[in-house]
């Protein structure tokens, strides 16, 4: 839990970062879900964190702690039922981390990763907190943040809000028919009529963490 | 004559100090710290460090002046530590107990049998009053000296091992060993010792509780004989703090660094395993002690340094002093440079003077691998070519911070295309903000760093020659470039991109004026400015260990000049100087205290 406390203590201190999450979603369901983590804009930053033995009295991981703790992530959710082709890369040159995974349906997908990071933390999932922030019945897409990732968001006390405006967090939705509609006026839609984007910068988002929530409509099959 | 406390016909806040205090400081003018508040001075680490919990809502929005402190008497805060327990504290005059117990409420009257002395306790500390003067103190025993007494009681008493932790069932994963864990949480985690049926009985916490009780009763019963009944303190036990005392300075300070030396845990092993050595050591640093005056004045503060050492170890300190100033590095030091040092030592000197003092304490230890260490000293003295080596590093070196700059860095940027917001990643360069160092030194043998450089360019393309410098890429947290420039007399690194290519040959008219030189060539072996506001502020202390980070921070935010220098050194000490000139109207009393409290992280704080 340390391990994982101080990784994101050090995204925290982080200013300059790019996240992306890309859910594709077939006709049946089923899709493939990628989250991108890209710190490369920080990278003096980061080495002169990861350089330290300690930062605030909190210890400073290691780059085999933390890849410990992702293999040991990934392994996790590779066991969850509905949860197929788990894959990490970490480029601790750059500092970019891919994360993908098949899913058989959105709601195994949730549970995975939900029953994932109660296993990594040792912590019950917060009591009360919406336990789906994706919901889907084949024609439409409800999307929101985990209620538990908008908590760490809010309990973070980032050293630079200012630095956040350059941040930039891109939330992508890909589908196998076109998109009829969707409501978020910051989305846009790809050429070929089946994404959608949402992009944001992380200032924005750190105070208003429902800036991504997205509902899509499809045309009909 | 036994002591008698009527000898006394007007006892002092200093006379209450514990010998075994091993870290002084004195405030002598506190009267400049009338008007600073409680909440005020609870921010200082010297004071929420030692007793925090003594501020409360009582002392909220009070002064010292409230809390009825006698101003015409020194406040002196102090830390020891002996081989069973660790005190801290602070002794005062007291001009009104009534007020001084309407804003410490905190305190209950604790039995006293010595005549006149009334005695106070909270959870934490206690305070002895005696006359118009008082001692509030804290005494800790170590874990190590209640470990060993509760362990000795428990298996005295023939019990067992209190806990079984080889036990498989809770032998720590290695990779999980930081996590925490949570027994509270499982009543059925079976591991720590049962109450025992019989509550006369103790099990091994209990017991080990109570050891801790006694022990510091009892340390603190030996301090207060001491004190009040014996009359031992640290200004009569030691000279040298009473004669600091004498000086007619705003503030004094003490540090017993044989003493320091003593109680180092880090020493535990020479101590234990080799403690012929370790009294040779102790011989070595016999007499090392820093004495110090703070003087308050106009837009200044200045802290007077005394370093004292005996013989043998003053012998090193003598020759590794005796260098002469290399006048080219201040060529290199920009006018504008918010943070400088020098630093002139003779090397070659110093090592052979520590050669001829040390090697026969080392050579007369019975210890095999002491044996193998002193043959392989003895050996390498005779085979490696020191008149290369310290030719090389001959020990005269500089430092500048030249304030933050840009410096171009490569990124990774994710891009979408437009027909189906497929991803792709794209390298482009960033400006990233970078604290700038220049560090360099003098050297008689130019070519060998030269060689060193040249055979490493051929094994990678990383390391360029230019035509003034060197440049290895991604030296610097594996982001940006060190450069290195070998003038024939200097070899500078910097991360100065702008140094190398344009002022390989120095900054000329550009570098620190005839003002600044003089002092920097006249200041003893070392000299060193820093321009408060525009480095402290400024500094990214995330780069700093733990404890550096937290003397840069107690500095931040104030402003001023400090300036450190030093005289030249003989073999019975060494005399520094800090000083702190500060801009504008702010009370001195607070630059007072700032000054106070970074000197007390950088002296107090563990290594």
């Amino acid at each position: 839990m340390k391990i994982l406390f101080s990784f994101l203590l050090l995204l925290s201190l982080v200013s300059c970062i790019e996240i992306s999450d890309d859910i594709t979603i077939k006709n049946d369901g089923s899709g493939t879900f990628r989250y991108k983590i890209n710190l490369s804009e920080s990278l003096v930053k980061v080495n002169s964190i990861l350089a330290l033995d300690s930062l605030n009295g909190k210890p400073v991981p290691s780059k085999a702690e933390i890849s410990a703790k992702i293999n040991e992530f990934v392994r996790l959710l590779d066991a969850q039922s509905g949860i197929t082709n788990v894959l990490v890369e970490e480029n601790y040159t750059d500092y970019i981390f891919k994360f993908s995974c098949d899913f058989t349906n959105i709601k195994q997908l949730q549970d995975a990763i939900r029953l994932t990071i109660e296993q990594i933390t040792n912590e019950k999932y917060p009591v009360g907190a919406e336990q789906y922030w994706l919901s889907w019945d084949g024609t439409t897409l409800v999307r929101t943040i985990p209620a538990y990732f908008t908590q760490q968001i809010k309990n973070f006390k980032f050293e630079d809000d200012e630095k956040l405006k350059t941040g930039v967090y891109a939330s992508i939705t890909r589908f196998e028919r076109p998109v009829a509609s969707f409501e978020n006026k910051l989305g846009a839609l790809s050429k070929n009529q089946m994404s959608v984007l949402v992009r944001t910068n992380t200032f924005d988002l750190k105070n208003n963490q429902h800036l991504l929530d997205n509902t899509i409509v499809l045309t009909p099959r | 004559m036994p002591f008698s406390w009527a000898q006394l016909k007007s006892i002092q806040s200093e006379q209450l100090l514990p010998k075994d205090a091993v870290t002084v400081f004195s405030i002598n003018n506190i009267s400049l710290l009338q008007k600073i508040s409680m909440d005020e001075l609870v921010n200082y680490e010297f004071m929420s460090e030692v007793h925090q919990e003594l501020f409360d809502g009582s002392t909220s929005g009070k002064t010292l002046k409230d809390a009825g402190l006698d101003f015409n008497q020194r406040l002196n805060l102090f830390y020891g530590k002996t081989n069973t327990h660790e005190l801290t504290g602070f002794t005062f005059g007291v001009s009104d107990r009534k007020a001084l117990f309407e804003v410490f409420d905190d305190f209950q009257n604790l039995e006293s049998d010595i005549p006149g002395l009334a005695v106070y306790g909270t959870f934490f500390n206690n305070l002895m009053i005696k006359d118009n003067v008082a001692l509030l103190i804290r005494i800790e025993p170590t874990m190590e000296h209640i470990d060993e007494v509760t362990d000795s009681i428990w298996f005295a008493r023939g019990n067992e091992m209190p806990f079984d932790f080889f036990d498989d069932q809770i032998s720590p994963d290695p990779e999980n060993i930081l996590d925490e864990e949570t027994f509270e949480d499982n009543p059925n985690t079976n591991i720590f010792p049962e109450a025992t049926e019989n509550p006369l009985v103790k099990n091994y916490y209990e017991l080990r509780d109570s050891v801790q009780m006694m022990l510091q009763e009892a340390a603190l019963s030996a301090v207060i004989q001491e004190i009040f009944v014996q009359g031992a303190n640290l200004y009569n036990t030691d000279t040298r703090f009473a004669a600091q005392l004498a000086h007619q300075a705003e503030g004094a300070f003490y540090l017993d660094n044989a003493r320091n030396l003593d109680k180092s845990q880090g020493l535990w092993y020479f101590q234990t395993v080799l403690p012929t050595l370790y009294k040779d050591i102790q011989e070595l640093y016999a007499g090392n002690v820093i004495l110090g005056d703070l003087f308050l004045r106009d837009n200044q503060i200045d802290f007077e340094v005394d370093a004292l050492y005996g013989p043998a170890l003053g012998s090193i300190y003598q020759q590794m002093n005796d260098a002469r100033f290399d006048k080219r590095v201040l060529d290199y030091i920009p006018a504008s440079s918010p943070a400088y040092f020098t630093y002139n030592i003779n090397l070659q000197q110093a090592y052979d003077q520590a050669f001829k003092v040390l090697l026969p304490l080392l050579s007369d230890e019975k210890n095999a691998q002491i044996a193998m260490n002193v043959l392989t000293l003895e050996l390498l003295n005779e085979f490696i070519n020191k008149e290369a080596l310290f030719d090389t590093y001959k020990g005269s070196m500089f430092g500048t911070f030249n304030g933050i700059k840009k410096v171009t860095t490569k990124k990774i940027e994710f891009t979408y295309d437009e027909e189906s917001f497929e991803y792709e990643e794209r390298e482009t360069q960033t400006q990233t903000d970078m604290p700038i160092f220049t560090m360099g030194f003098s050297t008689a043998r130019p070519d060998i760093p030269e060689l060193i450089l040249k055979h490493m360019g051929r094994l990678t393309s990383r390391i360029q020659r230019f035509d003034n410098y060197w440049r290895i890429d991604n030296a610097i947290l594996d982001a940006a470039p060190l450069y290195i420039i070998n003038t024939g007399k200097l070899l500078i690194l910097s991360n100065d991109e702008d140094l190398a290519r344009f002022h390989s040959k120095g900054y000329g008219k550009e570098a620190l004026g005839n003002k600044a030189s003089k002092k920097a060539m006249r200041s003893g072996f070392m000299y060193g400015k820093v321009d408060v506001t525009q480095t402290l502020d400024r500094f990214p202390t995330e780069v700093l260990t733990p404890r550096n980070a937290e003397i840069v921070a107690s500095l931040k935010g104030k402003s001023g000049q400090l300036e450190l220098t030093s005289t030249e050194t003989d073999a019975a000490h060494t005399r520094f100087k800090l000083s702190y000139h500060f801009e504008g109207q702010e009370a001195p009393g607070k630059h007072f205290l700032d000054l106070v409290n970074s000197l007390y992280v950088i002296y107090t704080l563990n290594p």
